[in-house]
């Protein structure tokens, strides 16, 4: 029982770990880690059921699959190059950063990496048998290795990109561009793609009247 | 997602065809031995699979998505010559996105990998490039319309 309390205090701490693409984009009181695995949780489940699929195994991806974070943190496609000043920071986050294949890679290899280590480490005291299976749906997540961890791939972005519509219409940040951007090129899956022109009409009708 | 066809390159074919076999060989093996059978102790075993004596249900779940994949494939393969100065599966395209430079392969959604430039076919920026030449411009619509110039198209899929 004393490695499961130690383990249910190290992911107590995505409760207080602000996500990081909010902070470099000057958000006041931006969401959490765990506020986000929330809201992705009750997505996955009701957006899923619109499909044949394990609901039970993706209510469990949902819920562990940013428990890495305790220790490899939240990493963001602009840390590589992200400038101190202010200023400069703003500007690019006007940008999508896109990055040559060599940099794409390493890139990915690193925060796997990372991140994969991470997950161990949090694991480790578990009894084996409960270790065993966040492993797995986590590498489900990770590398799609079923219609369940390529669905919950989509809908995990998805609660992202409803979030950043949220924090536009409240605060006028983040700028819009580089997340229609890069939502045109990742979303692929049906129900996200009708999701997302939903969300587009609720947050983007004056742009759409045009 | 019944009949639907996975568009999927000859290398990730070969891929999935290995795993599927091993996967039948650890099932195999684990139901008349109900031990781990001597595959898991390899240390070239892919990682992932080591887990996956620990529970049987997902090593079936994989088992079926491997069958279905499998079963319901088509293989991408390079253009015809004559054919190739089109977008189509496979295409890497250089492109100008509103005025930055990137580069895309495209692919199906199960090799789909935005962050590594793999596009899916069934993305709006995949389906929308789809069917183009150099030269060409295609607005991809969004409360941000996005703009992309066809620059180059290389077919190098093996």
């Amino acid at each position: 029982m004393e490695n499961l309390i130690d383990f249910f205090n190290k992911v107590g701490k995505l409760k207080n770990m602000p996500r990081r693409g909010w902070v470099i984009n000057d958000i006041k009181n931006p969401e959490s880690i765990a506020d986000h695995i929330f809201r992705a949780s009750l997505m996955v489940w009701i957006l899923g059921s619109k499909k044949k699929l394990n609901i039970e195994r993706l209510l469990k991806t949902a819920l562990i699959h940013d428990i890495c974070e305790v220790y490899a943190g939240d990493i963001t496609p602009y840390d590589s190059f992200l400038p101190k000043d202010a200023k400069k920071r703003k500007a690019l986050m006007k940008t999508w950063p896109r990055f040559s294949d060599k940099q794409r890679k390493m890139l990915q290899k690193k925060k796997y990496k990372k991140e994969e280590a991470a997950l161990n480490k949090i694991i480790k005291d578990l009894p084996r048998e409960i270790g065993a299976e966040i492993k797995h749906l986590w590498l489900d997540y990770e590398k799609g290795l079923t219609k369940e961890g390529r669905f919950f791939k989509q809908v995990d972005r998805l609660e992202n990109f409803l979030q950043a519509m949220e924090y536009y219409k409240k605060y006028k940040k983040p700028p819009q561009g580089p997340w229609w951007k890069w939502a045109r090129e990742f979303f692929d899956e049906s129900i996200s793609l009708e999701f997302i022109d939903e969300m587009a009409k609720k947050f983007h009708h004056d742009k759409l009247r045009r | 997602m019944e009949g639907k066809i996975y568009y999927i390159t000859k290398k990730k074919l070969n891929e999935l065809k290995k795993e599927y076999a091993e996967l039948m060989e650890i099932e195999k093996k684990k139901s008349i031995t109900q031990e781990a059978p001597k595959i898991l102790e390899s240390e070239d075993l892919n990682p992932e699979f080591v887990s996956f004596q620990e529970d049987i249900g997902f090593l079936r779940s994989r088992i079926d998505e491997l069958g279905n994949i499998l079963e319901h494939h088509e293989l991408i393969k390079n253009s015809a010559k004559d054919k190739q100065t089109i977008v189509g599966l496979g295409a890497k395209v250089k492109v100008g996105v509103d005025g930055e430079k990137d580069e895309f392969l495209i692919v199906g959604t199960l090799e789909a990998n935005p962050a590594l430039g793999k596009i899916s076919n069934e993305s709006p920026v995949g389906k929308a490039l789809l069917g183009h030449k150099v030269g060409d411009e295609v607005i991809v619509a969004s409360p941000v319309n996005i703009k992309y110039k066809i620059k180059n198209i290389k077919y190098e899929i093996n």
